[in-house]
């Protein structure tokens, strides 16, 4: 029957998608970008909203809650699925709103002004029922897997307004969109970038490998030599796993020492990072906040004796506190830290916070 | 309603329920006084009313009070500007001020709920005098379980931290009292500080009990998170820069500015914590970034 092979259809490819978001995050199978993350996470749930059965809104957003809880704990640390979920719901109450004819967006967030005028306890229950939601909503998840496309070039296209010629940049670990941003600088402009290797993944020597295929003057250093190099640096750019909703950031291990250092030689950090890695999230979460892996990279098993004497950890993830960073650089534009606020009430709900 | 029975029905609202906040009871009262008021007017309406939050603010000095009644102030404005017929608007008002009411009795549970999660198990948390917002935090981590020892000041001059330290110990909290001056000596063993709020202004600072600048200031030093929690009816339309900018007739108690002849010489009550020196403040609008507070504002005001 064509119903249930839709049906088991839709269940095989989210069992699939949760397989591999586990089987990601070990460390041992091929590590995906965030962006593919994200247009994976968005496609699913366009063909959700497409295939499942749903006859209102709310409906439609149970499901979708229910399958972003099992996504996000298959990998809790890969933030933006469950970022791609939020905006989805965020997309479902504003095509709702519209087709419940109100006009323009009205404003959804808790304001004083609201709890002073509200007429009623008014609990929106998205019970009604209107036909072309479902048309919307796949039309308003397209745009968005549309715009997830543009971010890593809109973010290089912003790159010749930042860096200037003759300039030394300081990058840490492998960013994509880092490559880009400095990629799309190097057409125009002469400058030198130093790389940070960051062990013990080593990611900032691919890096370096592929921004000389560029053109550009490359150097690698070691994560110590961090701060004797920071005096001859004139900006730091970095990419990030997460933005939390405080401004600070989830990053790979060794950045809050590359923002500690920059501080303090006043060197301005500028963070590249796209509107689907900003997340409600802070950072008091200790169970969720880190990552760790085997600590084979660190201490190889090889080394026999040492190993039933010693602990040995292998973080994946730094904290860097929001006043350590200048500017982030975002497909909608540079932001300071402290306007986050405002970006994160215009791409989600408060009430999907906790999904 | 005259002034008398004005001021009498504020005092006994906060005989009746000590644990409502006192621009809640400021708000309740101006509603009761809303009801009987015989005016023909909106403009007398208007008019009425601020004399007596004036009156109130004469028996309670407090920013909160004075919070509560331009907001109520600010209540009238906008819905006299929707309905112009006054039987009517002052119908819709009483309706929407008691539904008003029944919201912000649910909002110190709201902040309760969304700070508790920053408590971690094992946290040493250092808190300032008495403040019930604070107190219904750290109920509700102790009803999630988790174990944490909390420090109080002493909080001179009215020894208001002696009275926190009774409710915590009444929950089986761990709690020691310590003097003001010894904040430097204890922040070293804290892991964050959770402060009240008589008043949050638009610049995202806030102003508390004397001594809260202090502690802010040393856990600057020390790096360790100050958080604030405040309900939204205590956002006020100020705007200090520094100690001297806020308004004399916050600093002191009532009847000592009236009685007062040099006021010089006498204590503040209250001091001014600017936003840099926050971290977040908690709030039933949600956890706000200091400098998210004068959004908020500006949304109600403009």
């Amino acid at each position: 029957m064509p119903g249930a092979d839709k049906e088991t259809d839709l269940s095989e490819r989210t069992e699939a998608f949760l397989a591999e978001l586990k089987r990601g995050g070990s460390g041992t199978g091929p590590l995906r970008g965030s962006g593919e993350t994200a247009r994976e996470t968005a496609a699913l749930l366009r063909r959700i909203t497409a295939q499942a059965r749903w006859t209102s809104a709310g409906d439609l957003m149970e499901i979708i809650r229910k399958e972003g809880r099992r996504m996000t704990a298959a990998q809790p640390s890969e933030t933006t699925v469950g970022n791609m979920v939020r905006r989805v719901l965020k997309i479902i109450r504003e095509e709702y709103a519209r087709s419940g004819g109100s006009s323009e967006e009205t404003d959804q967030q808790e304001s004083l002004h609201k709890l002073l005028t509200s007429g009623g306890l008014n609990e929106e229950n998205f019970r009604q029922h209107f036909p072309p939601l479902k048309a919307n909503v796949i039309e308003a998840i397209n745009e968005l897997l549309i715009e997830l496309e543009g971010t890593t070039d809109n973010i290089a296209m912003q790159a010749l307004e930042h860096i200037h010629s003759n300039e030394v940049i300081m990058t840490i670990g492998r960013s994509r969109t880092v490559e880009a941003f400095l990629k799309d600088a190097a057409r125009k402009r002469k400058f030198h970038v130093i790389v940070a290797e960051c062990a013990p993944f080593c990611q900032g020597h691919e890096m370096a490998t592929s921004l000389s295929k560029a053109g550009i003057e490359t150097t690698v250093i070691t994560d110590a030599a961090i701060f004797a190099v920071m005096s001859r640096v004139n900006k730091v750019i970095i990419g990030t796993q997460t933005v939390l909703a405080n401004g600070g950031l989830r990053a790979v291990n060794g950045t809050h020492t590359l923002a500690l250092a920059a501080k303090h030689h006043s060197t301005p950090l500028i963070v590249c990072a796209p509107m689907f890695k900003l997340s409600p999230q802070f950072p008091n979460e200790e169970d969720t906040f880190h990552k760790f892996v085997s600590p084979q990279e660190v201490l190889p098993f090889t080394e026999g004796e040492i190993l039933s004497k010693v602990n040995v950890h292998c973080p994946v993830f730094d904290y860097v506190p929001p006043e350590l960073i200048t500017l982030f650089i975002s497909n909608i534009g540079g932001n300071a830290p402290s306007y986050i606020y405002r970006l994160m009430s215009e791409l989600y709900h408060p009430e999907d916070h906790e999904l | 309603m005259n002034e008398d029975e004005l001021v009498e029905y504020f005092r006994a609202q906060m005989r009746q329920d000590p644990d409502v906040a006192s621009a809640v009871a400021a708000i309740r009262t101006l509603l009761e006084f809303l009801k009987r008021d015989k005016g023909e007017t909106i403009q007398g309406l208007r008019e009425n009313l601020t004399q007596a939050i004036d009156r109130l603010t004469g028996v309670d000095s407090s920013v909160a009070v004075s919070s509560g009644g331009e907001l109520f102030l600010r209540f009238i404005s906008l819905t006299s500007l929707e309905h112009d017929d006054l039987s009517r608007c002052k119908k819709v008002m009483v309706e929407r001020g008691e539904l008003f009411l029944k919201k912000i009795s649910l909002s110190r549970n709201k902040v309760a709920k969304l700070c508790h999660t920053f408590i971690k198990d094992g946290a040493k948390i250092l808190t300032h005098s008495s403040s019930r917002v604070v107190l219904r935090v750290l109920e509700k981590a102790a009803a999630e379980k988790k174990r944490f020892t909390v420090y109080v000041t002493e909080s001179q001059p009215d020894s208001a931290g002696k009275k926190m330290a009774e409710a915590l110990k009444n929950l089986n909290v761990p709690v020691t009292v310590v003097l003001d001056a010894a904040v430097g000596y204890v922040m070293e063993k804290v892991d964050l500080v959770i402060v009240g709020a008589e008043g949050v202004v638009e610049s995202g600072g806030v102003i508390n009990k004397i001594g809260t600048y202090q502690m802010a200031v040393c856990s600057k030093a020390h790096n360790k998170p100050f958080y604030v929690v405040a309900e939204s009816f205590k956002f006020v339309r100020l705007y200090p820069l520094n100690q001297q900018d806020v308004p004399d007739r916050f600093k002191y108690k009532a009847d000592t500015l009236k009685t007062a002849e040099n006021l010089n010489e006498e204590h503040p009550m209250i001091d001014y914590t600017p936003p840099s020196l926050i971290t977040l403040l908690f709030t039933d609008l949600g956890v706000l970034t200091p400098s998210a507070v004068s959004d908020e504002l500006i949304k109600l005001y403009l």
